[in-house]
């Protein structure tokens, strides 16, 4: 298969693959952080990727640091509660001062998504009838880890789920099937309902690419306000 | 498979021996977790065994848990503390078995990484940590953290794993992450087994209230640090998100301490806000907004100490690892009294021991050349921000007057001869040895701590006047959140006939009390609900006025478990396990002649450090608000309240202790044996 070739062309096996693949890219690049971040940006000029209708955006100055997001991230879309397989991470240390307390790690739903354009089988893919939302089909996932080891991101944004053995990514509760209500770039987010810092919004503009800021934004005063775009048909 | 919300197993370490072992939680269902289940499985490793006589809460023996409940790290908000129990050496005169909680991430990390619960017996050779990553358990070396401060603890255990947490993703167990280990430590105030030390997690969660730091420190016990990568399990993953916002939209959370403007809030795992922590404030984050931000504080009539002063001790007192509560300098409030009551100008909201202190260097009663020197303390620089440094080093390390003042008010009282006569007058320890703590004229605050073992620091039970709800429609609404509808469970009346027939010392009161020791144990410190959130039988948010008692608890818990609980089932559980509790006390020697307030709660002044003042009143027509500050005591009146309540938990009148019939009831036959062939079980 195209993922295990893929695997045998870096001669390395897929647990390493997989397990340390999180590991290699930190430990590789965590004093060049930013300039992975712009190498990505730089791609964007020329995506021939469908912008996501919508991205997920944090104000880690105003985030109170109670995980509420992530344990119902993966309550909606797991039915079970869990830290690692929140697809919002949050690291918080109180012994570093304000704001380094708190770091925040939403997936950017890239205009070039690494983890689209890399898996072998087709499991990570762009949803059009879900606003353009970078989704992984688990039917289709192989648990080859691609998409975690090409998010250029540190922490990787996309997670692997160790019982299922398949990868995850934020999709903005397009498939959460234990979410009442309807996800999606169109709909709700979980993460984004249950924060009572008001510290999540969904935006639908491409926030700047050029690093975390255009992410990490002040949510104290309104920014601009989520369009109600009706859903594609199809 | 366990019942969701549980993970189905306890930890158990031994550390005499170094095993390391595990109990099955379904065993201990019918308690509900946290310290319903603490006291079941004390009792069965402390007590039925029969094998000693549970006075020292720093013998080997002693079995200290830290427990979970089943909605923690569920997602819902206010239900994610640490409860800990076991034998409290901070409790006078007797190491009553006890509890406290703390908040923090650690329960639900515990339950993410398998574990409803942590047991430590014996005593290590040397200090060693319990680290726990998902389902491996390890005692590691400890001895090159004894000595640092609860911060520096975390923080080289931290560094120890070489672990870039928030960049790297570690595989675990069962799971990858990227988060780093909830600890919970001890610092040198517990090392030396002071009977004033905390338990901290994080920077200021804290489990202060019965001294278990110190019973850390006797089992040569530093850490309990967990990592978890599973998953918690629950039985309707759409009711548990739905139920959340439901209470949210229909209650919206009121800011407890909302702060100046600018304040950034922080909170424990899961918390929906409740605004009591501050994120970013230099000094004092992730403290409390409560005892340990106030913790040095001095009374009038010293100049009010500076909120950045008061900030940034908090801190001293959080890395030392010491009870806030108990080794303050006043709390967080004065109040007005008549200018012939024996504290002037204004007494204090606790007479902890920083203000002890100094009343006894006032005196003369102790000082330089004295028979008890202040020897390391600079008295006469009692108001300036070095103090609490010096204070809090010279307790926690037993330093000079520091040995003394670490046993506690109570015994350093009785150590100066000052007992019981400071009980009469300034010395306000409601009973057992803890602090008045809004415990009067909301008498049952104060019923709770002398039928419990500490202050019970139930601040749900703050039913003063509200704005805008009259007095009657006040108390309807009470009577309908605990389901009983009994109006006269609220009636404060103290003085003549009606104190005996609907008031403080009557029946009505009696089952009131009974009825919220039971919510208390199981809602509180078994499914753990934050304190600051439940009960809320009343909530000004609420067009009608009706809190979320006793719609939310089931409502969260059924989600959780599919149990389909009725809120009074969940009464039930706790009328278990608080009877399990008096078992456990009645075989430490509880006897009802034992159960007495100190002597100042029998005399005027009682309630002048009372909070909430206007209580309901039934005049024998209508029901009015009335300012009940000059409340206090009979002995007389409390003698035929104890009577009633004993007969309300079906315990002997006579001695206090639980009938055979009464725990057949509650499915603890076993318990009524032991009690019985040591001679103590009731006659009811």
């Amino acid at each position: 298969m195209a993922s295990e070739k893929r695997i045998e062309d870096k001669k390395i096996s897929r647990r390493e693959f997989v397990v340390g693949g999180g590991a290699l890219v930190a430990g590789g690049a965590l004093t060049a952080a930013i300039p992975r971040e712009l190498s990505a940006a730089k791609k964007t000029d020329k995506s021939e990727y469908p912008l996501s209708k919508g991205y997920l955006v944090y104000d880690s100055h105003k985030c109170s640091g109670c995980l509420s997001c992530m344990l119902i991230c993966s309550l909606v879309h797991d039915g079970e509660a869990s830290t690692s397989r929140s697809r919002i991470q949050i690291d918080r240390n109180v012994f570093n001062p304000y704001p380094q307390d708190i770091q925040i790690f939403v997936c950017r739903q890239c205009p070039e998504p690494m983890c689209v354009k890399n898996c072998p089988t087709g499991a990570c893919h762009i949803s059009t009838a879900n606003g353009n939302v970078r989704m992984i089909d688990e039917e289709k996932c192989i648990g080859c880890g691609t998409c975690i080891n090409e998010c250029p991101y540190i922490p990787h944004r996309t997670i692997f789920n160790v019982a299922a053995n398949k990868a995850m990514k934020c999709d903005l509760c397009a498939n959460a099937p234990y979410f009442s209500k309807k996800g999606g770039p169109f709909g709700e987010q979980a993460c984004v309902t249950t924060c009572p810092a008001g510290a999540l919004k969904l935006v639908t503009t491409l926030p700047s690419q050029k690093d975390s800021k255009g992410y990490d934004r002040d949510l104290a005063q309104p920014s601009q306000p989520v369009e109600p775009t009706a859903a594609p048909k199809n | 498979m366990p019942t969701p919300g549980f993970t189905g197993k306890i930890l158990l370490v031994d550390l005499t021996r170094k095993e390391i072992g595990r109990i099955d939680s379904d065993k201990y269902e019918m308690f509900g977790g946290g310290h319903g289940t603490a006291a079941a499985i004390f009792w069965d490793l402390c007590v039925a065994p029969g094998n000693w006589d549970l006075q020292d809460a720093f013998d080997p023996r002693n079995a200290v848990s830290l427990m979970t409940g089943p909605l923690a790290g569920t997602g819902l908000s206010y239900a994610g503390r640490t409860s800990v129990s076991g034998m409290s050496p901070q409790s006078w005169p007797v190491n009553w078995f006890c509890h406290s909680n703390f908040g923090g991430s650690f329960a639900p990390v515990l339950k993410l990484a398998g574990w409803d619960g942590v047991v430590a017996i014996g005593k290590a050779e040397s200090p060693v940590y319990i680290n726990i990553v998902d389902d491996r358990v390890t005692l590691e070396d400890a001895r090159g953290l004894w000595g640092l401060t609860t911060w520096k603890t975390q923080e080289e255990i931290w560094r120890r794993s070489s672990v870039r947490y928030g960049q790297e993703w570690q595989e675990l167990e069962k799971g990858h992450t990227i988060q780093r280990p909830a600890i919970v430590t001890i610092g040198p105030a517990g090392e030396n087994m002071t009977r004033v030390a905390a338990l901290v997690h994080g920077g200021g969660s804290g489990a202060g209230q019965g001294g278990f730091g110190g019973v850390f420190g006797s089992k040569n016990l530093k850490a309990v640090a967990v990592i978890g990568t599973g998953t918690v399990k629950v039985a309707d993953p759409k009711a548990v998100r739905d139920s959340r916002e439901w209470w949210e939209t229909r209650w919206p959370v009121e800011a407890e301490f909302p702060g100046p403007e600018g304040i950034v809030h922080s909170s424990c795992m899961g918390c929906r806000g409740r605004d009591c922590r501050n994120r970013n404030t230099i000094y004092g984050r992730d403290s409390d907004n409560c005892a340990e931000s106030t913790w040095y504080a001095v009374a009038p009539p010293a100049k009010p100490t500076a909120p950045e002063v008061q900030s940034r001790s908090a801190d001293i007192a959080q890395k030392l690892g010491l009870n806030a509560m108990e080794t303050c300098f006043m709390g967080p409030l004065a109040f007005d009294v008549p200018p012939d009551f024996p504290i002037q100008p204004k007494v204090p909201a606790y007479t902890a021991l920083g203000w002890y202190l100094k009343k006894m260097y006032d005196l003369g009663v102790i000082g330089p050349g004295k028979k008890v020197d202040t020897y390391p303390l600079p008295m006469e620089d009692y108001e300036k921000a070095e103090f609490a440094d010096i204070y809090g080093l010279a307790i926690a390390n037993r330093i000079g007057i520091g040995d003394l003042l670490a046993e506690g008010t109570a015994r350093f009282a009785e150590k100066l001869g000052r007992l019981p006569d400071d009980f009469n007058t300034f010395l306000r320890l409601t009973a057992w040895g803890y602090q008045d703590h809004w415990s009067m004229p909301t008498v049952e605050w104060c019923y709770g701590n002398l039928m419990d073992s500490r202050d019970i620091n139930n601040h749900d039970m703050s039913l003063g006047r509200k704005e805008n709800v009259s007095c009657e429609q006040f108390v309807k609404i009470l009577s309908a959140g605990t389901t009983r509808n009994e109006p006269f469970w609220f009636d404060y009346n103290w003085k003549e006939d009606r104190a005996y027939k609907t008031g403080i010392y009557s029946d009505f009161k009696a089952q009131w009390v009974a009825w919220r020791q039971h919510y208390a144990t199981y809602y509180k410190e078994s499914v753990l609900f934050c304190d600051w959130a439940f009960s809320n039988l009343y909530n000004k948010n609420s067009p009608d006025g009706m809190g979320y008692t006793p719609e939310a608890e089931p409502r969260f818990l059924n989600a959780v478990t599919g149990r389909n609980h009725t809120f009074e089932d969940g009464i039930e559980i706790g009328r278990r396990s608080w009877n399990m509790k008096r078992a456990i006390f009645v075989m430490q020697g509880r006897h009802r002649d034992q159960e007495k307030f100190a002597g100042y709660m029998y005399r005027p002044g009682a309630s002048y450090c009372g909070f909430y003042t206007e209580l309901p009143i039934f005049d024998g027509a209508k029901w009015e608000w009335e300012n009940c500050r000059e409340l206090y005591l009979e002995d007389k009146g409390l003698e035929q309240w104890k009577t009633h309540f004993y007969e309300v938990e079906g315990w002997d009148p006579q001695t206090g202790y639980p009938g055979r019939k009464t725990l057949e009831n509650l499915g603890m036959k076993k318990v009524a044996d032991v009690l019985q062939a040591n001679n103590k079980l009731g006659s009811t």
